[in-house]
């Protein structure tokens, strides 16, 4: 016996249209075999994508499946959720529909903590719209927005996620799928807004005309600027520029949950509880 | 646990159908167990070829970086895998520096 | 029984909502409409349903969108501004024939514009609010009691026809605080009419794949039928699909489904116009004006009579045609720039229709239209 992939998948679409040896795939992997081992149903799963190439994940898997238009993955799937605050909803958006155009949104699902996994295959450039510069394309590299060296500041998901009050922040990348499958599992069962930055090989766009231009290069590249984060923290400010830590960043499992939250409200609006006031609170402010 | 049944006495095997020759299952393997074969009528020319499947480990990291469900490997409880030998890593060592192409003439 | 309650426009349609099986609201604050969402902020929780404030307009359809696709009845509302900013996931709901009750208090405008103050700028947007080739349905209340009854309707046509149903008031009816008469409840719970459902095997369900002339049939998600939204052109089970025949067929039935069925969305309110000499079109709170005006002026022997669609878009071409042939002289009220005189024209087929127009965020009075009348006639 071996594992059977073909059970989650949409065969009839199957090869993907992703790029020889592009990291999606690996992240489908890792995501379906975390699915299988939590023993969650499919009819229970409601995975939205926004658009790039990490649009085209929501296509491939044999769950309950929404396309969303650029950067609004957590805003469709906020409705989704409560109106379905049980079900298992899973947001994947690109570096740049996550962090550019659906920044905002990105922020208000972490603020909020609403029981969402958000998974960001972030691969620093534009993938499918041909090698623009996103919001993590690393200084001085080459786009096609920026020829003459990227000028544009990079940005770091995972802080964002953390400041905005996420409780659960992971980085994992797909040189590591024993890792990201790890990761996968854990974001699941938490409850509350999960943010993974999960780091992916662009050798087409962003490796071509960045020295990098096989996937092993590209892979490579990647294992190069990250470390896990116990050895990511022992560094000196300087060290720590040019590296992202990997691991579990953040993990609160006592932060209230937004579903719960507004179902408490609908008790109070039912007769079955008190009002709220700021003494229900820790942090009020 | 979603499982599949596995060809009979077989450590590793792979779905030709689905292989787009990327080559990170070659560069990952430890134990020169696949290379890649010269196919003209194939994806960048190439295609993956189990070329000694006696030497494989059952390691996996050939299943689980390969992102298009071209190469699978069986249950340790299934099949008697090798133990890794310098034999077999020079063998990969050599596979990797052939741009992962088949050692064999072309 | 009938119910007379003491209520404003967009508290009328929140209540409306919830009576008509909302369960979702997804919103965010814009002059004039923001009661609506305080009123539904307090009914929804009461009955098991939600109401988010979400962090901006765009995110605000999206959740109700999201909610809609998972099975529920599900509204936003927004004024100007927020139309705008709403107008691609508009599209991706008519696109992917998401139901969906989109109420716009219409404010003057462009921009900013006069937040607080009348218009019915937004007509013209309402007809293609997104790119692309699509029908919208747009309903206008033209009183109070019509901020309950056409919201009501817009969740059962939006049902129907699987897309977005605008719902146009103006700040005066939406913040107009008066008596209204409400339909009797039971009488408005009997008339609901929810989305079709397949009930087939999963394996026969092709959400899209219906005839030409119908709307796509869209399961409630987690029930066992999979299949996948986009806002890609797409084949019958919903998955991206660029193939011509496919394609062509699509958009072809994005039209057909209304088109060829009208006749369930046309609704018009004709007043006094068996004897009329003269035809008054307006809509929306203009068209209280136009009435009061109407039998003042009957008083002074001037025999006007007013025509009123209350379906926006689709318009009532053919009504509006022959109408154009009984009558000579027709003048069009509205609290914009022309943007349903350029309709009319077009249904009519005239170029010499009267213009009474007004953008300086004041509503009309009957004087207004009474001295245009005398003036043009």
């Amino acid at each position: 016996m071996a594992f059977n992939y073909d059970e989650y998948l949409r065969l009839d679409k199957m090869p993907t249209l992703w790029c020889w040896g592009c990291g999606d795939g690996v992240i489908l992997k890792a995501f379906i075999r975390a699915i299988d081992k939590l023993g969650i149903s499919k009819d229970d799963v409601c995975v939205v994508s926004g658009i790039g190439c990490s649009g085209r994940f929501s296509s491939y898997v044999d769950f309950n499946t929404v396309h969303t238009t650029h950067g609004r993955t957590v805003a469709y799937a906020t409705g989704i959720k409560l109106a379905n605050p049980d079900k298992h909803v899973i947001c994947v958006a690109g570096d740049g529909d996550a962090l550019a155009i659906g920044g905002n949104h990105t922020i208000h699902g972490c603020r909020r903590n609403i029981d969402i996994t958000m998974i960001v295959i972030n691969n620093f450039i534009y993938g499918l719209t041909n090698s623009q510069t996103s919001p993590t394309t690393p200084r001085g590299y080459w786009s096609v927005t920026m020829k003459q060296g990227n000028i544009d500041p990079t940005f770091d998901g995972c802080e964002l996620a953390i400041a905005s009050g996420a409780s659960f922040v992971a980085r994992e990348k797909v040189t590591e799928p024993k890792k990201l499958e790890k990761v996968f599992v854990k974001a699941l069962q938490h409850k509350g807004f999960a943010y993974l930055d999960i780091l992916s090989n662009c050798h087409i766009n962003l490796g071509r005309k960045n020295k990098m231009a096989s996937a092993m290069d590209n892979l490579d590249w990647i294992d190069e600027i990250t470390m896990p984060k116990k050895k990511y923290d022992a560094l000196s400010e300087e060290e720590k520029l040019n590296k992202l830590p990997t691991g579990i960043l953040k993990e609160d499992t006592e932060a209230e949950e937004y579903c719960d939250m507004y179902g408490k409200l609908q008790e109070v609006y039912q007769g079955k509880r008190e009002k709220f006031t700021p003494a229900d609170f820790k942090k009020v402010i | 646990m979603s499982l599949m049944k596995a060809p009979e006495n077989t450590p590793v095997w792979t779905d030709e159908s689905r292989c787009k020759a990327c080559d990170i299952c070659v560069a990952v393997c430890p134990a020169g167990v696949l290379a890649m074969r010269y196919e003209p009528h194939s994806v960048l020319g190439a295609m993956i070829t189990v070329e000694a499947p006696e030497l494989c480990i059952g390691c996996n990291d050939c299943e689980l970086t390969c992102p298009d469900f071209a190469i699978f490997v069986a249950d340790r409880k299934e099949y008697k895998f090798a133990k890794l030998t310098d034999a077999a890593k020079e063998r990969a060592e050599k596979i990797k520096q052939n741009n992962y192409m088949t050692l064999s003439a072309s | 029984m009938a119910r007379e309650v003491i209520s404003s426009g967009n508290d009328l349609a929140a209540i409306a909502a919830v009576d008509a099986g909302c369960m979702f609201f997804g919103g965010y604050p814009i002059t004039p409409s923001s009661e609506v969402m305080h009123t539904i902020s307090d009914l929804l929780p009461k009955v098991g349903g939600v109401c988010i404030q979400m962090e901006d307009e765009i995110a605000g359809i999206c959740a109700a969108i999201g909610a809609s696709m998972s099975g529920v009845r599900a509204m936003t509302a927004t004024s100007g501004p927020g139309m705008s900013l709403k107008a691609e996931n508009l599209g991706l709901a008519q696109m992917a024939e998401v139901p969906l009750v989109v109420v716009d208090v219409m404010r003057g405008g462009p921009s900013t514009g006069l937040p607080t103050r009348v218009s019915q700028g937004d007509v013209s947007q309402a007809k293609n609010p997104s790119h692309g080739d699509y029908k919208s349905i747009t309903l206008c209340a033209g009183n109070l009691d019509e901020c309950y009854t056409e919201v009501i309707r817009a969740f059962n046509l939006a049902d129907r026809f699987m897309q977005p149903v605008i719902v146009l008031l103006d700040e005066t009816i939406g913040h107009m605080h008066a008596k209204a008469v409400l339909p009797d409840l039971e009488e408005v719970k009997a008339g609901i009419k929810p989305r079709k459902t397949f009930e087939g095997p999963a394996e026969e369900y092709r959400p899209y794949g219906v005839a030409q002339d119908e709307p796509a049939v869209l399961n409630p998600m987690f029930k066992g039928y999979r299949y996948h939204f986009t806002g890609l052109h797409h084949d019958a089970m919903g998955f991206p699909t660029e193939e011509i025949e496919t394609c062509r067929k699509l958009i072809d039935r994005l039209f057909r489904k209304v088109d060829e069925h009208k006749d369930e969305l046309e609704s018009n309110e004709e007043f006094m116009l068996d004897d009329a000499e003269i035809l008054i079109i307006g809509y929306g709170s203009a068209s209280l004006a136009v009435k009061e005006a109407i039998i003042r002026l009957r008083d002074e022997g001037i025999k006007a009579g007013m025509f009123r669609p209350i379906t926006l878009w689709p318009s009532p071409e053919e009504r509006l045609y022959e109408l154009g042939q009984k009558f000579d002289k027709v003048l069009s009220v509205e609290l914009n720039q022309g943007q349903y005189l350029e309709e009319i024209q077009r249904a009519m087929g005239r170029k010499d229709i009267q213009k009474l127009t007004k953008t300086n965020g004041r509503p009309f009075s009957p004087q207004d239209i009474i001295d245009k009348v005398k003036e043009v006639f």
